[in-house]
């Protein structure tokens, strides 16, 4: 007989990390998806704890899910990563996957920026749980993150479906103690189930058309999906992640995630339903609380979500009425419960007047020097998301569109070929952005005949969620140099007739190579090349100052929208404009900008 | 244990060193056997926007991972703007440490609103609250760098406001920080015990 040790332990761990380690203890073979905060890190931990997970980051969201659908069907469980915004761009893909039949589980793990702590609007993934029909679990604290991310697999195979598991900003960015085993050991989990899955395309086809049908062939297409969910939802009432808690009979609270110790903290006597699950909901625990209490509420964050889905069960909860939604209510959190449901809570206010902070690009960050370009010679341009839609904030005004990743290219696209291409409305994309969708544009502009100028900010990595590796990386997870995908040869291949690239540095080059390619004729790519200042830590020039006797105050420096560069009150009262040599990295572009020769190194 | 817990709420601007901070925090509050909940809330923007952890140990588990408005005992806070936010937060006996660094907001820089006609130190020494200010200029060194120490300064400053064990998180430090860093780190860690002796001395 084998002699287990179990050695539990307490560990401190962030949301993200604790859902790495449920991957593990799952036993996940495969983990894919795309950089995204608050998630982003869900995969870092991944592929640095736990070597015998295979470990990618796609090309983009949907990319990553395929690849773990494709894993789960070879029976391996597997994850996808990503934010709730690139759900979006995976839901195709997971509407295939949905109601399918499912050989190693299949978990989605999607971060949602409750609060817009990380920037995002109010997205919430739940809602592709009530359209697919598929489960939703959501954990409270990072012990939860880990045992749902567990859950969730065994979820998803005995019920043969994938399985979202919710994490937020909260969670994510949340420390708190896990209790593991440290002898415990990987093993790859795996179970070949089913020999086909196909979409419920197929599936609805033969379940409207071959009803009665016994022959093999026929039925091994035939997932009877809403069978599996039926069940679920009855199963549900019994698991123990869905936790009713009787306590005091005038206030009912049915509440998921952290509202749940929102809601502990500040209604100690209330009765609550902690559920786990938030999809499909269990419906017996929901009645049997509503029976016990005065009043019922829902505490949820995001979107009325869970009180919608009450509601249609006939059952009289109060919402969103006393808790109002994004952008009225930015986040959840214990206050907002004192005020609204504890009387006579002491009311406190922030104090006014305190200057707000807009987002400021890096010192040295490349994409300053093209919005520079752009500003200076009125030039109107997309910006996509990355790094530099910075520039589309008011203390920038140096775009005036700017939507969704990868979208730049299709949207000067679009301007130039309504505007007869009169004028030539550039797109300035990431090198992420790009791979992620933006080549798809680039594709679509050439066949359609259409001429537009595209600067592609070439800086090795994402950027923005903290620099992880593209397809034209020098490093990855899965990095060979023979691999490594040119932006330039591949411009070359779809088509663009003038291709230029120019170091960000090199101003007036970088300005003449803007201007040729915005003026030419004929469609054209500017590819800006810089690597991240912050993720590849650049070596430092000596930093510039400005001389304050020559220095008009006429701000021309400010507006570059530098960080170092600010706008000062000196001891004496007097307002200066300085350089905060702790952050300046000599980069020089202020210099160019001053017409007073005010600013030297 | 007499201490059965507190709430901390630690601010500034990224790049500051604030999740270092409170890493460190959370390694010493670990030993003495504590539940801990820290919750690292890290805004819109690369460098230079706000950041702020909820830290709270207690001798029972914790709840929320947010500290309610009133419910703070200590803010720690590495820029001043940033203090100002966490004001109304503080319980009537808390206690705010705060540097007097400040890094201008892009508002306020590019005009687009105008900052605020007091002056900030007075806002914070006016709030009611028993306060310690640190201010980096008169506080620089030769031997390290205040403007990315300032976390170990302040950490130096608020073991000695609490009676804590320097040789302990001295070690903490230690175990810590990258082998390159340390020796800056620890004479950090000294100006930190030196100015919080002063202070302490005079109220």
């Amino acid at each position: 007989m084998k002699t287990e040790y179990k050695t539990t332990t307490m560990k401190m761990m962030n949301g993200n990390e604790a859902v790495a380690r449920g991957a593990f203890e799952a036993g996940v073979k495969v983990a894919s998806g795309f950089p995204g905060t608050p998630s982003t890190e869900v995969m870092d931990y991944t592929q640095q704890r736990y070597p015998d997970i295979y470990c990618e980051w796609s090309t983009n969201e949907k990319v990553g899910l395929e690849v773990a659908i494709g894993a789960s069907f070879a029976g391996y469980r597997s994850f996808a990563v990503m934010k709730t915004v690139g759900l979006h761009v995976a839901a195709d893909a997971l509407g295939g996957a949905a109601g399918s039949q499912i050989n190693g589980g299949l978990v989605l793990v999607v971060g949602d920026d409750v609060g817009r702590i990380a920037g995002d609007d109010y997205n919430d993934v739940r809602h592709y749980g009530n359209m697919f029909n598929i489960p939703v679990l959501e954990p409270a604290d990072s012990q939860e993150a880990k045992d749902l991310m567990v859950k969730a697999f065994e979820i998803s195979e005995e019920y043969t479906t994938p399985v979202i598991l919710k994490i937020t900003s909260v969670i994510c960015k949340t420390t708190s103690g896990v209790a593991i085993d440290e002898n415990q050991t990987y093993e790859a989990k795996c179970r070949v189930k089913y020999p086909v899955s196909f979409s419920k395309v197929i599936m609805t086809t033969m379940m409207m058309n071959a009803k009665g049908s016994e022959h093999p062939k026929l039925t091994k297409c035939f997932n009877d999906f809403p069978a599996h969910m039926k069940r679920l939802a009855a199963d549900c009432n019994d698991f123990d992640i869905n936790r009713l808690e009787l306590n005091g009979k005038k206030i009912g609270v049915i509440t998921a995630g952290t509202p749940y110790f929102y809601t502990k903290e500040v209604l100690p006597d209330a009765s609550i339903l902690k559920v786990g699950m938030v999809m499909p909901l269990p419906e017996k625990l929901i009645r049997e609380l509503a029976a016990h209490v005065e009043k019922l509420y829902v505490i949820e964050d995001g979107h009325d979500i869970m009180e919608k889905n009450i509601k249609d069960l006939g059952i009289q909860v109060i919402g969103k009425e006393l808790f109002p939604k994004f952008p009225e209510m930015t986040r959840f959190i214990p206050d907002v419960i004192e005020e609204k449901l504890v009387p006579d809570a002491p009311k406190r206010a922030i104090l006014e007047g305190i200057p707000f902070r807009l987002p400021v690009s890096c010192a040295g960050c490349s994409h300053l020097f093209i919005t520079q370009v752009l500003k200076k010679h009125k030039i109107k341009a997309a910006a996509d998301v990355t790094c530099g839609l910075i520039g589309c904030f008011p203390h920038m005004e140096a775009y005036s569109l700017q939507k969704c990743m990868g979208s730049s290219i299709a949207l000067a696209h679009g301007y130039n070929v309504a505007t007869d291409h009169k004028e030539n409305f550039v797109a300035m994309i990431g090198d992420g952005g790009f791979w992620a969708t933006g080549i798809n544009g680039l594709m679509n502009l050439i066949f359609n005949d259409s001429r537009s100028t595209t600067i592609i900010v070439d800086n090795s990595c994402l950027a923005m969620t903290g620099g992880q590796h593209i397809a034209s990386s020098d490093f990855g997870f899965n990095y060979k140099p023979e691999n490594k995908l040119e932006i330039t040869k591949v411009c070359e291949a779809i088509g663009v007739k003038d291709i230029v690239t120019v170091d960000a540095y090199e101003y007036e080059n970088l300005e003449k190579a803007i201007l040729n390619a915005v003026n030419a004729d004929t469609n054209s790519v500017v590819i800006v090349k810089k690597p991240c200042v912050t993720k590849f830590k650049l070596p430092k020039e000596t930093p510039y100052s400005i001389d304050q006797v020559l220095c008009t105050q006429c701000r021309k420096c400010i507006n570059i929208g530098c960080l170092a560069i600010e706008s000062k009150k000196g001891k004496d009262g007097k307002v200066e404009i300085v350089i905060n040599e702790d952050l300046c990295v000599g980069c020089g572009l202020c210099s160019t900008a001053c017409k007073f020769d005010a600013i030297k190194s | 244990m007499q201490d059965t817990g507190k709430n901390i709420i630690i601010a500034g601007v990224g790049g500051q060193g604030i999740l270092l901070f409170s890493n460190l925090l959370s390694k010493y509050y670990m030993k003495l056997g504590y539940e801990l909940k820290i919750s690292d809330v890290i805004g819109l923007g690369q460098r230079g926007g706000g950041v702020e952890s909820h830290f709270r140990y207690s001798t029972k588990p914790v709840l929320s991972p947010f500290i309610k408005a009133g419910d703070v005992d200590f803010l720690l806070s590495f820029e001043q703007t940033e203090t100002l936010r966490y004001l109304h937060c503080m319980k009537e006996d808390g206690v705010i440490f705060s540097s007097t660094f400040e890094l201008s907001t892009s508002s306020v820089n590019t005009r687009l609103e105008k900052d605020m006609p007091e002056s900030k130190t007075e806002l914070i020494k006016k709030s009611g609250k028993k306060t310690f200010i640190i201010d980096p200029e008169e506080n620089k060194s030769p031997d390290f760098d205040i403007s990315k120490m300032m976390n170990i300064v302040m950490l130096a400053f608020y073991a000695e406001f609490r009676g804590y064990s320097h040789d302990e998180m001295i070690q903490i430090v230690k175990d810590s920080v990258p082998e390159k860093f340390v020796a800056g780190n620890l004479k950090a860690y000294e100006k930190g015990i030196s100015i919080a002796r002063a202070q302490l001395a005079e109220k």
